[in-house]
């Protein structure tokens, strides 16, 4: 029997009750999005007991959107607009594809997309020194 | 963590000691002491002495019909009790492993919640004896501090029992070395006072029924 | 050696990005359990702030705590954190040996008076004027007195640092103590753990840059967010726990079904660790779910606990001799008394028969 890669024992269904209860949270904070557009929270996966079939059962429930992101940044970030507008599963990865931290953010973009403020002003520096030199 | 190593090392240690010691003791003692041997001619159709006995033991488990509605609450109370608490000590996983490591016997353990249960019931039935003993007259009038402190020692294991397993009040290293050291002053009090009924029990009402079937009517 | 720039603008000229340093931050706030909010001001802060000057003093210790820390599963992110401090001194990690070593750490000192962080693996021999462990002739309790004076704050990390670990064990020939025992008016944080998680390590040094102070700590000093839950509060193995299933020796058929591993030793009920919830090796797997008890090794004295194997319920003492001991004593005072009471009996029926 291969145990290194064998799933861990299991010995009950996956909680459907706190599926249920992310989604409550979800949805109080989507209200709050939308009441305000600069709202920004988020969901830490890591911190629930959900096991993998309660994490599949909540990504059936979310559905995808329009929005797929794969960010390169000290390792691979993937981003997916759920079904609903706000929210959006962001699954941080390391280069074995392994799930470093997850979590389901609300806002209006998450703010990983967006470019830097810093960054910008670097790049505006760089992008004229390029052209001047 | 220091207090649980206490518990599980030095205080049980010194509890082993003093209850094997006081047990052989009294056991001992008392039953080396002379016997009275009645030697008139016993009665008709009187059995051996020891199936007297014997008989005594067992069919005093349960009053006789004139006394059962006087002694109804302590007799169905009692069994309560000693039950639950005899399905406690032997039917729960962790105290099974505990009597393996020291004789080495072990059998299968009941599921965890019902002896949660059965021990809550337990407790109650213990604490309907205290309160018993505190409002029945004679009872109060006859009650030393002896008799509250065997009841005192035998209610703190169970409800440390529960409340570690429950996990309320303290960390559960804390509660699982409150329960271990109340189980130790258990069993040092226990040669002491009349927790010792446990053994003793057995050579009282065989003495008498060894006594009574020798002679007069059949009982 | 540290730079005088903000680490933003440092990172940001090695190809990291502030978006990057955000991911980071919201990593190290989920492992921290803050909320999800912190990680923007984490994020701020650690940019502006300049590069932490570590001091990193190996006692009596196995490497394994630096291994834990170094050889990290997700290279790409947690390896940042050898970017946010400066490892000014460090036996196994650093370039430089011998006297240039030593002079690198006292011109760290020197640069960062009041500043610098220490982190300290291994206990400390105290016995024989501390002759048990020296570096570059210099003791370890010289070493680090000398080191944690100027210091900002000191970080035990791995059992032995913490508690004194393996080198403590009875009978500790070498006097081993905790650093606890020897730094006295510093802030302490420890991060026991045999070795300890790596993320703990990493996430307690975040904490202290982004927030300049330690993250809440437990009465015996460790991170809350990582030593505030016990093996068992998160094991996946629970159920069968309150069910009655137990392994009764390894890899019998209860072992194989991944039964509870309670009475094959395990300490998990009161042993507190992350473990269960991050596990090991980019979270592959942990001692329970590889088949075997929680040893409890990051708490105190733990092996010295009457042995890993021996299931909590049972005693750690010399029940098996006390006991036959006993009986004989017993069983001689009952004698005793018994003979006392038949020669009083005696005189009382000779006394009547007269």
């Amino acid at each position: 029997m291969d145990t290194l890669n064998a799933p861990p024992p299991r010995c009950d269904p996956p909680d459907a009750g706190l599926v249920e209860a992310v989604l409550q949270e979800l949805a109080v904070m989507l209200e709050a999005l939308a009441g305000d557009e600069q709202f920004n929270d988020a969901i830490d996966l890591h911190s629930l007991p959900l096991d993998d079939g309660a994490r599949e059962q909540l990504r059936q429930r979310l559905g995808r959107g329009e929005i797929e992101a794969r960010l390169e940044l000290a390792g691979l970030t993937y981003i997916v607009e759920t079904a609903y507008a706000g929210l959006w599963w962001v699954r941080h990865a390391d280069a074995d594809e392994h799930t470093v931290f997850e979590q389901i953010v609300v806002a209006r973009v998450p703010p990983l997309l967006p470019a830097h403020g810093a960054d910008i002003a670097a790049a505006a520096r760089r992008l004229g020194a390029e052209l001047s030199g | 963590m220091e207090l649980l190593d206490f518990a599980r090392g030095p205080a049980l240690d010194f509890a082993m000691l003093v209850f094997v010691l006081g047990v052989t003791w009294r056991l001992v003692g008392v039953l080396l002491l002379p016997r009275l041997r009645d030697r008139s001619a016993p009665r008709e159709g009187a059995p051996p002495r020891l199936v007297g006995a014997l008989r005594a033991i067992v069919r005093r488990m349960w009053p006789r019909k004139e006394f059962i509605q006087v002694t109804l609450f302590s007799t169905i109370n009692s069994y309560v009790f000693h039950l639950g608490l005899a399905i406690v000590v032997f039917g729960l996983a962790a105290h099974i492993v505990f009597i393996h490591d020291l004789f080495g016997l072990s059998w299968p353990s009941l599921p965890s919640d019902l002896v949660f249960g059965v021990g809550v019931i337990t407790l109650a039935a213990l604490v309907a004896a205290l309160v018993r003993r505190l409002t029945h007259p004679v009872l109060r009038l006859l009650s030393g501090p002896s008799d509250y402190l065997s009841w005192l020692l035998t209610t703190l294991p169970v409800l440390t029992g529960l409340l570690a397993t429950a996990q309320i009040g303290a960390r559960y290293e804390t509660l699982l070395a409150a329960h271990i050291l109340s189980i130790a002053a258990f069993l040092i009090w226990f040669p002491f006072g009349k927790l010792m009924h446990a053994f003793l029990f057995a050579f009282s009402r065989g003495a008498t029924g060894m006594r009574f079937s020798h002679r007069g009517v059949k009982v | 050696m540290t730079d005088s720039q903000p680490l933003g603008e440092m990172l940001r000229e090695r190809g990291v990005s502030r978006r990057a340093f955000l991911k980071y931050a919201s990593y190290m706030a989920s492992l921290m359990a803050l909320p999800p909010a912190a990680a923007a001001t984490m994020a701020q802060s650690m940019a502006q702030a300049r590069r932490q000057s570590v001091i990193w003093l190996s006692f009596q210790e196995c490497t394994g705590c630096t291994e834990s820390l170094a050889r990290s599963f997700s290279p790409s992110l947690e390896e940042m954190i050898f970017d946010l401090i400066s490892l000014d001194y460090h036996h196994t990690l650093q370039a430089v040996s011998g006297e240039a070593a030593e002079q690198a750490r006292r011109q760290a000192m020197r640069d960062h008076k009041g500043k610098y962080i220490v982190i300290v693996d291994g206990s400390v021999p105290t016995a024989g004027g501390g002759v048990y462990s020296a570096i570059a002739g210099q003791s370890n309790v010289a070493m680090l007195a000398e080191t944690v004076e100027h210091a900002a704050a000191v970080i035990a990390v791995g059992t032995c640092a913490a508690f004194g670990g393996l080198p403590e064990a009875d009978p500790n020939p070498t006097g081993a103590v905790p650093v606890s025992k020897l730094v006295m008016g510093k802030p302490l944080i420890n991060i026991p753990g045999c070795p300890p998680m790596p993320q703990a390590m990493a996430g307690t040094l975040v904490h202290l840059l982004s927030f300049g102070k330690p993250p809440e700590l437990d009465a015996l000093l460790r991170p809350l967010a990582f030593f505030g839950e016990t093996i068992h509060d998160r094991c996946y193995r629970r159920q069968f726990y309150k069910r009655g299933l137990f392994a009764k020796s390894f890899d019998d058929a209860g072992a194989r079904k991944g039964w509870c591993l309670y009475e094959l030793g395990c300490k998990g009920p009161v042993t507190y660790n992350a473990c269960a919830s991050l596990k090991w090796n980019g979270g592959v797997s942990f001692p329970i779910q590889s088949g075997h008890g929680c040893i409890g090794c990051s708490e105190p004295r733990f092996w010295d606990r009457g042995g890993l194997y021996k299931a909590l319920p049972t005693g750690t003492g010399e029940r098996r001799r006390v006991v036959p001991i006993a009986a004989a004593g017993g069983a001689a005072l009952g004698v005793a008394a018994a003979a006392l009471a038949r020669g009083r009996l005696a005189a009382a029926a000779s006394k009547e028969a007269k």
